[in-house]
């Protein structure tokens, strides 16, 4: 079950008491707690990434005009090579946005039925909407305000455990190499999306990000896609956040798309 | 009712030019990238997920009051704007900016609205310029 806080307090929830209930309901992927010396060995991090922060707005070149989703729902404008297996899935994946956007009733987005996003995908959830970064000892959290989940990064020394059961967020461990949070996630199913678009990924992926604060409102992640088996070779997509230092998460629960999903198939429908 | 026969029924009031609320989501797809400008008066105001709704009504060249739904994004979106539930309210005069349905179901995917006093909001969407 993906871990919630709702109502409108949660955004405005004390700290503490978010973290508490965050650290409580952590992610399922993790039965056994973490070795008593492993606390001892959390790193003081050495960059401050708090905040609320979402996809940068920016378009990321001049190659041609983009449109707002151009900018945040894609990880990526080069294509990656897919292999034989990704192809096939890519086009098994019927998104309801972009080129390749299918009505509603014929999208099998499992965004739609409310499965998690996963990441990467949840930074270009509802137009790039925020999330939390929140630093404790040991580890980095992650508070997304799509339907509120929640990502928690260890980085008290622990290697990703062995025999993993797969999960919708995968395992995700890190550490600081000089300013910049190296995030290594596994342990993914193959059941989500790496973005709106449809691209794929199995549960072989494995996903590194370089997270760096660029400057005070300025965060990069560059995130590498290593999937051999839906991807010929690992890529990379580059992609800039923004501070939104007035923010707070606000509210937005899935379930209320599915009370409109009906009422969209007939604005689709042809007369 | 499920939800085949709910469709189906709404389909089939569609189809009498009963109006019935659609709305597009993701896509933009469904609608004429044109922009279209209409006066109305607001009949209700809903401020919800995914899409806020503003309920309106036009009056045509007979006279008559055509309903109208005008699509916009989250609250969230339009919280961190200036919008609140208080924003609209039935019987305020507004000038709604959008883009309308192709299929001619009365709907229209909200660009920007001018309010009475002159106050505007311009709704952020992915099918906008990001340089605008």
């Amino acid at each position: 079950m993906r871990k919630r806080l709702t109502g409108p307090a949660a955004g405005m929830a004390a700290p503490v008491f978010s973290l508490i209930c965050i650290l409580a309901c952590s992610s399922g992927a993790r039965a056994q707690t973490a070795p008593p010396q492993a606390a001892a060995k959390s790193q003081t991090a050495p960059t401050d990434l708090s905040g609320v922060w979402r996809r940068s707005r920016r378009p990321p070149d001049n190659a041609k005009r983009y449109t707002l989703g151009d900018v945040v729902n894609y990880l990526t404008h080069v294509e990656p090579t897919m292999t034989a297996w990704g192809e096939a899935k890519f086009k098994a994946n019927k998104p309801n946005l972009g080129p390749r956007a299918v009505p509603l009733a014929e999208s099998n987005d499992p965004v739609i039925s409310c499965f998690p996003p996963s990441v990467p995908r949840l930074y270009t959830q509802r137009l790039g909407a925020p999330f939390e970064i929140m630093q404790i000892p040991g580890r980095v959290m992650m508070f997304f305000e799509f339907d509120h989940f929640v990502r928690a990064i260890y980085t008290d020394g622990r290697q990703h455990p062995k025999d993993l059961n797969p999960t919708w967020m995968g395992d995700s461990i890190g550490k600081w190499e000089g300013s910049t949070l190296i995030v290594d996630t596994v342990g993914f199913n193959d059941k989500s999306w790496l973005d709106s678009l449809g691209h794929p990924h199995s549960d072989a992926l494995h996903l590194t990000e370089r997270i760096r604060r660029t400057s005070h409102d300025a965060m990069t992640d560059d995130i590498t896609i290593d999937d051999p088996k839906a991807y010929t070779k690992p890529w990379t997509a580059h992609i800039v956040f923004e501070l939104k230092p007035d923010w707070n998460i606000a509210e937005y629960v899935c379930e209320d798309f599915l009370n409109f999903k009906d009422l969209q198939a007939i604005s689709e429908s042809k007369k | 009712m499920n939800l085949k026969t709910l469709i189906i029924f709404m389909y089939g009031a569609a189809l009498l030019g009963i109006s019935v609320p659609v709305f597009g989501h993701h896509g933009a797809a469904s609608y004429d990238p044109k922009l279209t400008t209409q006066k109305g008066t607001v009949t209700d105001f809903k401020f919800i997920n995914p899409h806020s709704e503003i309920y309106f009504d036009v009056t045509d060249a007979a006279g008559n009051a055509q309903k109208w739904i005008a699509e916009a994004v989250s609250v969230a979106s339009m919280s961190r704007d200036g919008w609140t539930k208080n924003t609209l309210k039935p019987g305020d005069r507004v000038t709604i900016i959008g883009n309308c349905a192709k299929n001619g179901s009365h709907t229209t995917r909200l660009s920007k609205i001018v309010l009475a006093d002159g106050k505007s909001f311009t709704i952020e969407r992915g099918e906008d310029y990001a340089d605008q």
